[in-house]
């Protein structure tokens, strides 16, 4: 049995319906990210669990116990907001002992228990600071050190890292997760980026409409996306219009190229698909037995990667190559080959992409 | 030379403010110490002292303020900080409520309170009870807009769900988390009920209590030199009470050296 259970857990605000019966299991130790643009419901459901809400329908389990309407203070989970929420009348020190206080520790156990999470978050020196003498990044560590002081049960994370400058925010991604293995602790994270989802959880759920689309490893929802909606939120995809020719052999025609999807197709002859495959998985030149033509239309640099923009036909293709100083790119206007192996690519019915790859480009942050 | 003169404007104004507020301070002073003639003295003062009404008049005035503030508080901080978090809805009508007290005038309320309080079950016109319940509704203006100043300068949500996340139940949360953050704030509403309670007239009038505001206009009304003296007593003695109260409160844990309660 999963450690903290949501069996279909329903929320509504009046008329509005933010969560749709929401299940989801979480193991004991595991770091699972709710992962979704703004309007999901992955804030909702996080409050649902800490207990600032309380669930229209359906349950809330945490260790086997139905906590649904345990008021907040009852449920001993540690809980680390967006905006840090540190007390402004209390030092550092006294921050993150007021659990423990609260809770009726004696004083010597409450500061070794504070020196400890201090070491933890490497801020010995900042004890007798106030938060408003501490940066951002500061604060949030001391918010973090505040809610896994009382041992929580689990630990919830809105948005955390959403305040930060790009740069704190993946140092602190980073502590956070080795924080949560050093301890074991329970987690749920609930963030936008999912930049920051695929790269610190054990698992990411993809939400959508107070829904999860898809719950999966990094990897899984990177590269084997289950619906439309996954493969066009995460990360970058091309779409390219497709025509069946061979469903049996698995051929089809993109502007009048030909190319293998490496399985059977459930088409018919003739039937119009969209073909999707992601910038990184193209390659300049003829490697892959999948080939497309056409001719470079402009170069973008992304920091790390470096972006073509090929033209094919008349569709706009990406392709995505690491940023060396020994590259040798094609100039615009110059014709290139790109080829990708046939399990790179999938296909969906045509108008079943609820987000265009164009406008995907404006939702990624490259920090 | 444009930035420099828009300075001397602003300073202009400035000291066009002071003046406004201490030239007739500074007059009723010179004034108060005019007892004998020829001499500056404080004569006007001794006879003030003298005088076994005023430490009686006073000692009542203050001893109603600080059940005032008491009951004010007990009264509003809670109710306030339930319509922030709980029913926002409910503001405007606060802030209705907030307005009354101005429209309403002291003698009609003074009236109100005798014909609804004089007979049984509720015959407390006999009570300073009634005393203090009519200064509550005077000083509610004051004690509710600085409290709901100070609520809105803190992140009441986050700091609530914070410290229940951290197993803090409703009572601990208001004493360790949200007043500590309304320091300021409950002292300008202490403040403001002092000043308004220790010169009140009209209700204590009306009401048949031997107030400093009542003994203040009696003063007034039969001697020339002693009325601004215990005009410049009396405003002495409340900025006094409110420098104790500051004195006391600072030491008080969560308290810190500075006023600026949020950050």
């Amino acid at each position: 049995m999963a450690f903290l259970e949501l069996h279909e857990v329903v929320k509504s605000f009046g008329r509005n319906t933010v969560v749709r019966g929401l299940s989801l299991n979480v193991d004991k130790g595991e770091f699972v990210s709710l992962l979704g643009g703004s309007g999901c419901g992955k804030t909702t459901t996080l409050r649902m669990i800490a207990g600032f809400e309380t669930p229209t329908d359906g349950s809330i389990l945490v260790g086997g116990k139905d906590v649904s309407r345990v008021p907040p203070n009852r449920r001993n989970l540690g809980m680390v907001f967006q905006n840090y929420a540190l007390f402004p009348n209390m030092s550092v020190r006294r921050n993150i002992g007021f659990g423990l206080r609260i809770a009726g520790k004696h004083g010597a156990e409450v500061e070794r228990r504070v020196d400890e999470m201090l070491e933890l978050i490497h801020m010995e020196e900042f004890a007798q600071r106030y938060p408003h003498q501490l940066s951002g990044g500061q604060q949030q560590r001391v918010a973090l050190a505040r809610a896994i002081a009382i041992q929580p049960q689990a630990l919830l994370l809105d948005e955390p890292l959403s305040a930060l400058d790009a740069k704190i925010r993946v140092r602190l991604r980073d502590d956070i997760r080795a924080i949560q293995q050093k301890l074991g602790i329970t987690t749920i994270y609930v963030t936008h980026d999912q930049e920051e989802a695929l790269s610190i959880s054990d698992r990411v759920a993809v939400m959508r409409e107070g829904l999860i689309e898809q719950i999966g490893a990094p990897f899984e929802i990177y590269n084997r996306p289950a619906t439309p909606y996954v493969a066009a939120f995460i990360g970058t995809q091309n779409l390219l219009g497709a025509t069946v020719i061979d469903p049996a052999a698995g051929i089809v025609s993109v502007e009048g190229q030909s190319l293998e999807a490496g399985h059977p197709l459930d088409a018919k002859v003739g039937e119009e698909l969209r073909l999707r495959v992601r910038p990184e998985a193209l390659s300049l030149g003829r490697s892959g037995p999948n080939r497309l033509g056409g001719r470079v239309a402009s170069q973008k640099l992304l920091g790390s990667i470096v972006r073509l923009v090929v033209r094919v036909g008349d569709t706009e293709v990406f392709m995505d190559g690491f940023n060396d100083p020994l590259l040798k790119l094609p100039a615009v206007g110059e014709a290139v080959t790109l080829s990708f192996s046939p399990e790179a690519c999938t296909f969906a019915e045509p108008g079943a992409e609820p987000i265009a790859a164009a406008a995907l480009e404006d939702e990624e942050e490259t920090p | 030379m444009k930035k420099r003169s828009r300075k001397a404007f602003s300073w202009l104004w400035f000291m066009i403010g002071i003046l406004y507020f201490f030239i007739p301070l500074l007059s009723s002073f010179l004034f108060s110490l005019r007892g004998k003639k020829g001499v500056l003295s404080f004569v006007a003062y001794q006879h003030v002292f003298a005088d076994p009404q005023f430490l009686k008049t006073f000692s009542f005035s203050l001893e109603m303020a600080i059940f005032t503030v008491i009951v004010g508080l007990a009264l509003i901080v809670p109710t306030a900080i339930w319509v922030h978090l709980r029913v926002p809805k409910a503001k405007p009508i606060l802030d209705v409520f907030a307005l009354l007290p101005f429209v309403i005038p002291p003698v009609i309320l003074a009236f109100g309170l005798i014909r609804s309080y004089s007979r049984p079950p509720l015959a407390l016109v006999q009570t300073p009870a009634l005393l203090v319940a009519g200064y509550v509704i005077v000083a509610f203006p004051y004690i509710y807009r600085s409290v709901d100043a100070g609520l809105r300068a803190m992140d009441l949500r986050g700091l609530t769900e914070a410290a229940q996340s951290l197993g803090s139940g409703w009572l601990s949360t208001i004493f360790r988390v949200i007043l500590p953050n309304l320091r300021t704030a409950l002292l300008s509403a202490v403040f403001l009920t002092f000043a308004i309670v220790i010169g009140e007239l009209t209700l204590a009038v009306l009401l048949a209590w031997p107030a400093f505001g009542p003994y203040m206009a009696l003063v007034g009304r039969n001697l020339a030199y002693e009325p601004a003296a215990l005009a410049i007593l009396s405003f002495a003695l409340t900025w006094g009470s409110i420098a104790i109260i500051q004195a006391v409160s600072r030491g008080t844990p969560g308290g810190r050296s500075n006023l600026g309660g949020t950050h």
